[in-house]
């Protein structure tokens, strides 16, 4: 598969270069460890890590799903009405504009230390970008399409599930692969403000007793969680869009 | 015998920034049952209007649009309508996007299924039933979308400029295939187009418009038996009809 080569080369060479340039300065452990130190930990901790990654993971995938079903029906809600739109349009670009950080402790006094404030804190961080996308895709019908299924007399349903939907598909799987990432965020942030397990926990932990090598090892995981669940969402983009021309790149085309 | 098409003193006035925009004034029109009539005209004349409102897609403002004797109130199902782009759905194949118009309908799909293989032979499509629209030339496409404006068998072919976007040669051919396509189903066609050689050549009669606001100038009779061939062009009817029509494109102050 040519198309492996690229990225993984691109991650050599940089973990080569992280290699070269600790030994060559002899920076010292707890600035900059290692690669080889980092490989080392995470294997020796390999069970302890796990656990720890296993509740980042399901932390950030409840809000990510969370975000996929409330970010559609908010832009559902919108795209069907004008008034739905301007009513909620500012307060969705209002809420986004003060940090999430700042109201996770608030969180955790009305939502406990559990799980599910940090699956909410993924959720607030991860569904603007759905909604967003989502709505530009259900927008982005052409006058000309809806005059042609309104020449069929169709009605709304069928405008909504025959055109809009399958629309706006591109937009909202480029919305996806946006908060997927912004959710990984918002597990991790949930952790920080108050948890005693998960990545963002570990690495506090870490931090306050100077474990670099400790906090590679999380850092590492965190990107392994954001690189899975994109191309989760990548590979069901292809499966779901295979006629769009970001997925099917350029095929031959025919004439007569 | 009452005509296919008439149109009573109808027009059109669209709100603009200072007043009111009048876009159609005055059309007096009979088209009758399996003739072909093209409305020829410079940009913004509101032929396309004129082609919206027989549609049913936007109403008159004034005057009396009547189809098979019926007030139009809103889209038909006698109606079928070609657009200047295929308007193809990229996620169907070329029998989804023809069968679009058969489910938006709730028509039997299976019934119709013949139907549509049938029409996709009569344009010269076989073998690409199960292609994807990015597959297609642009040629391609507008039979496509032909098929699915005939599939529910209208008896009023309404046609928006539908080869504008194709290349001269493609155009000629694209022109040949509808006047066979025409003479085997026997619509009655309004055929929108500021080609006048396009015009002519296809037409019993040509509409000629004039612009701002959009009236009738003159109707051409273009008397040439059918089947026309590419050698119908040499016929002194041709260039007879052509030079008229030419001369009053002129006289409304905007060549072609």
């Amino acid at each position: 598969m040519r198309s492996w080569i690229y990225p993984v080369g691109t991650v050599v060479i940089l973990v080569v270069l992280w290699d070269v340039l600790v030994n060559a300065f002899s920076i010292p452990q707890y600035l900059i460890p290692a690669p080889e130190t980092v490989v080392r930990h995470l294997i020796a901790n390999w069970k302890f890590l796990l656990g720890h990654t296993w509740v980042t993971t399901y932390e950030t995938a409840g809000g990510f799903l969370l975000s996929i079903v409330g970010g559609v029906l908010l832009a559902m809600a919108i795209v069907s009405s004008r008034a739905v739109d301007q009513a909620i349009m500012p307060l969705l670009i209002l809420s986004q504009t003060f940090p999430k950080v700042a109201v996770a402790p608030l969180l955790i006094i009305w939502f406990g230390m559990g799980v599910q404030t940090k699956i909410f804190v993924a959720f607030l961080i991860a569904f603007f970008p759905v909604v967003i996308a989502t709505v530009a895709g259900m927008r982005a019908v052409e006058t000309e399409t809806m005059e042609l299924i309104r020449s069929m007399r169709a009605t709304r349903m069928q405008i909504f599930w025959k055109i809009r939907l399958p629309a706006a598909l591109p937009h909202f799987f480029s919305g996806l692969k946006v908060a997927v990432a912004f959710a990984v965020v918002g597990a991790v942030v949930g952790e920080w403000v108050g948890s005693e397990k998960g990545l963002g926990y570990l690495l506090l932990w870490a931090n306050a007793n100077l474990d670099t090598p400790m906090m590679f090892s999380v850092l590492v995981l965190l990107m392994v969680i954001g690189m899975i669940l994109y191309y989760a969402v990548v590979w069901l983009e292809r499966i779901a869009i295979p006629w769009h021309i970001s997925v099917r790149g350029e095929g031959p085309q025919a004439t007569i | 015998m009452v005509a296919d098409i008439h149109l009573g003193n109808v027009s059109k006035t669209f709100p603009a920034k200072a007043g009111k925009v009048e876009a159609l004034g005055g059309i007096e029109l009979d088209v009758a049952r399996h003739e072909f009539v093209s409305v020829l005209g410079p940009s913004g004349c509101g032929k396309s209007t004129l082609l919206r409102i027989v549609a049913g897609l936007i109403p008159p403002s004034g005057g009396e649009v009547l189809v098979h004797g019926q007030p139009v109130d809103g889209p038909s199902s006698k109606v079928g309508i070609v657009f200047q782009s295929p308007v193809l759905l990229p996620w169907r194949t070329v029998l989804q996007n023809i069968e679009l118009q058969v489910e938006v309908r709730k028509l039997d799909r299976a019934a119709f299924r013949d139907k549509a293989h049938k029409l996709i032979s009569l344009v010269g499509l076989e073998g690409f039933a199960d292609s994807y629209p990015y597959q297609l030339s642009g040629g391609m496409q507008q039979r496509v979308s032909l098929c699915r404006a005939l599939i529910h068998d209208p008896s009023l072919l309404l046609m928006d400029e539908p080869f504008g976007a194709l290349d001269a040669l493609t155009r000629e051919q694209m022109g040949l295939e509808l006047q066979r396509v025409w003479l085997e189903t026997k619509k009655t066609v309004l055929f929108i187009t500021h080609s006048i050689a396009e015009a002519v050549f296809l037409s019993d009669r040509i509409v000629v418009m004039s612009a701002r606001p959009g009236r009738i100038q003159e109707i051409v009779t273009v008397d040439i038996p059918r089947p026309r061939t590419l050698d119908a062009m040499k016929d002194p009817r041709f260039h007879q009809a052509v030079d008229r029509a030419r001369k009053l494109m002129n006289a409304a102050g905007l060549p072609e």
